[in-house]
């Protein structure tokens, strides 16, 4: 009796125990990611603004970026372009979660919904929309781009189903279906048992809004989150190194660079000069840089386009090293003289030059602008450094007027075709305004014009080498400094397949080891 | 009264007014184009004729005295327009944040009300060292920046005892240390007031008389010099409940309260106009009320004013 007695209590204290067990293992497969700001906007006429990160995994795009950037079979299982006409051939066996079947009429009527936001950029010709079959169709760029397919490769392209609140009821092929929205603070989706592809690992994420960067770093080490998405240079000058939290990279994608006003009007005119230019490309250690910042993940820049992205290559562009004596030759050549304060002159007139540090703000390179303003000063470089922590205030106030000769970026090239930063930064007839400050002129824009306007890819790499090797290498208007990756933190035991472009990171297929 | 509160509304009109013009233009100068800074945050090539349409939706394309207008007109029907950033509008942005920096504040103000009374009293104890240890106390958390006490607390409270998490999720629980972290400072300064206040009364020949028949302490304390004083406490905290609402924004923002602290710091990193304009206006509006419900409190408290605005 005493054994049946304690059989029993065991038994019972098993059965009582196996939620806790369930609990615990169910656990083990959700995950909590912290996100900045809460970027799941809810206008229907501008929703492209609700495919970034939490919503990525509702709804997918078209096609997805390869390893380089070129565009891989996803829900449009191939496609060709030929004679201005897009065909693509659906992937079959797809249905959105609300089990409308992904089709030719489906497909037609989600890629129209773009026509109806206002920043719509894929740019199809509406009329142009042809059902050749039940996963078949065929369309046109009402520009005659090439690059259409390229475009659907940016999660603002992602294909939505019918539905008659796209906030509330997300309709969409993806590998998570929303489960709870509370705006400002939280998103949790959790996965799709119906998803037409490989099941995801992870049961549910939880995206968490935290705007602070210091409160996202300190909820990880106190185990109140999993994973940081967004990863700001200050948060790796601060991570803890006793291993509390592990740093995830990807390749190096952005760049930072120095660009020069070359169309300003005086006293911002000096870097008219292109020796003037060439010698600050020679006074900078990007060495030392890269071993200061970025928590010396970052590396010497050739560029500000890696090589590895559209298959670009890294040979087109030969780079600047770090060479003092050549610096100052270059401005002696440029007739800028050694005065008696270390200052150079010419004409009565100081080497005096601003630099504005820097877009988006002066925290995402610090200390750079200091130690460019040390490394400038040692060839007898004045620098008149401006510090903005606002990337209004950049725009506005010295990037829109053209008042300052050098201006610090840290950005990407975060769009897959191959002409958008370029076209965007550097031709004279840049929609972002005071880039046109930059511009090396026409046969820049007419590299980039033709390139937008070619009819085949290897066409288009064509001009953007060349565009890219006119500014940053023989034009050098855009003077390379570092190339750095993109960047997660998580807690030890977490592995997170990184992807250079912080929206395609599959969180879904985030592996987690218990500690 | 009525009289009285009728008045205090009447002049509110022309401040109100006031602090609109204020806000719109203050939104309206400050740098940075919200539709460029969007539409380069997330990589889209835009056509010149996508930008001005954009620009037209949201107004920017109007001169300042005619968006004013039309804002001014549509706010005066609680339509504060939408928010660039998310596409809700403001009013439900503003009421959903709302209740979350109501209870802070008021939590922080109840806080600082009572830490007021204890570094009051204490602070005129007869003991000299309790005396001077309050004096010194206030000073020291008059002059720490909350944004400092609250990751001391953060580091003390949350990393190391593991009492509380920085997660917030709005529950009552996440409330204590930033309710904590808002409260202490304002309560010292508060603990200032009635410091001065009850030393003013002390000298009051009433309050003599009352020592001279051998009252105790705490009963002139409470019946003596309490009514007296509540009149301008009341002021006091009125003026504090509208700092600790501006206070409010750097230590949600630390702590993750999801307030309209949050909202405002959001909405000016995005240059989200209407959002930004809307709280301006609504702290004022805010900062006014308070003002108002303090008068009242004054008027009731004292029997002078009271006569006056009788005789009047």
């Amino acid at each position: 009796m005493k054994h049946v007695s304690f059989f029993a209590r065991t038994t019972a204290a098993t059965l009582l125990c196996l939620p806790l067990a369930f609990s615990a293992a169910l656990a083990e497969n959700a995950l909590t990611i912290a996100v900045k700001q809460d970027r799941y906007s809810v206008d229907p006429e501008k929703f492209t603004f609700t495919t970034r990160r939490p919503a990525a995994q509702i709804v997918e795009t078209a096609v997805k970026p390869d390893e380089n950037f070129l565009p891989a079979p996803l829900l449009f299982q191939d496609w060709d372009y030929a004679d201005g006409t897009y065909t693509v051939t659906l992937r079959e066996g797809v249905t959105f979660s609300d089990g409308t079947p992904l089709n030719a009429d489906s497909t037609i009527a989600a890629l129209k919904l773009y026509d109806t936001g206002k920043s719509d950029f894929l740019q199809i010709d509406q009329d142009s929309f042809e059902k050749l079959g039940e996963y078949q169709i065929s369309f046109a760029s009402e520009t005659g781009s090439a690059l259409v397919i390229e475009n659907m490769t940016h999660r603002g392209t992602s294909l939505f189903g019918p539905s008659e609140d796209r906030a509330a009821n997300p309709v969409g092929t993806g590998p998570y279906l929303l489960e709870s929205y509370d705006p400002n603070q939280q998103i949790t989706v959790v996965r799709n048992e119906a998803y037409w592809g490989d099941a995801p690992y992870v049961d549910q994420l939880t995206f968490r809004f935290i705007a602070d960067d210091n409160a996202r770093l300190l909820a990880l080490q106190n185990g109140e989150i999993d994973i940081i998405g967004e990863v700001t240079p200050q948060m790796l000058l601060s991570m803890p190194q006793d291993g509390s939290v592990v740093l995830h990279e990807s390749r190096p994608i952005r760049y930072v660079a120095m660009m020069t006003n070359i169309n300003g009007e005086a006293p911002f005119d000096i870097m008219q000069d292109r020796q003037v230019r060439e010698a600050l490309a020679w006074a900078i250690d990007r060495e030392t840089i890269a071993s200061v910042l970025y928590a010396g993940r970052g590396e010497p820049a050739k560029g500000i386009l890696p090589g590895w992205m559209f298959n670009l290559g890294d040979t087109h562009t030969d780079g600047f090293g770090y060479d003092t004596a050549k610096a100052a030759d270059l401005l002696e050549a440029a007739g800028w003289t050694l005065g008696s304060d270390g200052i150079r002159e010419k004409d009565g007139r100081k080497l005096t030059l601003r630099l504005v540090a820097a877009y988006p703000n002066v925290s995402t390179v610090k200390p750079m602008p200091e130690m460019l303003e040390q490394m400038f000063a040692d060839v007898g470089v004045d620098i008149d450094l401006v510090e903005v922590d606002d990337s209004g205030v950049y725009g506005s106030t010295y990037l829109d007027t053209g008042e300052a000769d050098l201006y610090l970026e840290f950005a990407s090239n975060n769009n897959t075709d191959p002409t958008y930063l370029l076209n965007n930064l550097f031709t004279t007839t840049t929609p972002w305004g005071g880039y046109k400050f930059f511009a090396p002129g026409a046969h820049v824009d007419a590299l980039l014009s033709d390139g937008r306007k070619a009819q085949t890819r290897d066409e288009v790499i064509e001009k953007v080498r060349a565009a890219h090797r006119a500014i940053v290498q023989d034009d050098l208007v855009a003077i390379p400094i570092l190339m750095v990756p993109n960047f997660a933190l998580s807690r030890p035991g977490v592995d997170v397949p990184m992807s250079e472009y912080a929206d395609w990171i599959d969180y879904g297929n985030v592996t987690m080891v218990n500690q | 009264m009525l009289r009285f509160i009728l008045i205090r509304l009447a002049v509110a009109v022309p401040t109100l007014l006031g602090m609109s013009v204020v806000a719109f233009a203050i939104v309206a100068i400050a740098p940075g184009d919200p539709v460029m800074m969007e539409l380069r945050a997330l990589g889209v090539v835009p056509k010149p004729e996508d930008i001005a349409a954009l620009r037209a939706e949201y107004g920017l394309d109007q001169p300042f005295l005619l968006r004013y207008l039309d804002w001014l007109g549509r706010a005066v029907q609680l339509d504060l327009g939408t928010s660039i950033a998310t596409g809700r509008s403001v009013v439900t942005e503003i009421a959903m944040r709302l209740p979350a920096t109501l209870s802070l504040a008021v939590s922080a103000l109840i806080g600082a009300v009572l830490v007021s009374v204890v570094f009051g009293v204490c602070a005129l104890s007869r003991n000299r060292g309790v005396a001077a240890c309050m004096r010194g106390l206030t000073i020291l958390l008059v002059s720490i920046p909350s944004f400092w006490l609250a990751l001391l607390f953060i580091y003390l409270f949350v990393l190391t005892i593991g009492w509380g998490r920085l997660v917030s999720d709005g529950t009552w629980s996440d409330l204590i240390l930033p309710a904590l972290t808002l409260g202490l400072g304002a309560g010292a300064s508060l603990g200032r007031v009635v410091y001065e206040r009850i030393r003013a009364e002390l000298s009051e020949d009433h309050i003599r008389l009352a020592i001279a028949k051998g009252l105790a302490p705490r009963r002139i304390l409470i019946s003596h010099i309490a009514p007296r004083i509540v009149g301008p406490l009341a002021t006091a905290w009125a003026n504090t409940f509208g700092a600790l609402l501006g206070g409010v924004v750097i230590v949600e923002s630390i702590f993750g309260w999801p307030g309209l602290g949050q909202l405002i710091l959001q909405a000016i990193a995005q240059r989200d106009f209407p959002v930004i304009q809307a709280y301006l206006v609504f702290m004022g509006l805010i900062f006014f009320t308070m003002s108002i419900l303090a008068d009242i409190v004054v008027f009731f408290t004292d029997p002078q004013l009271r006569r006056t605005l009788s005789d009047d």
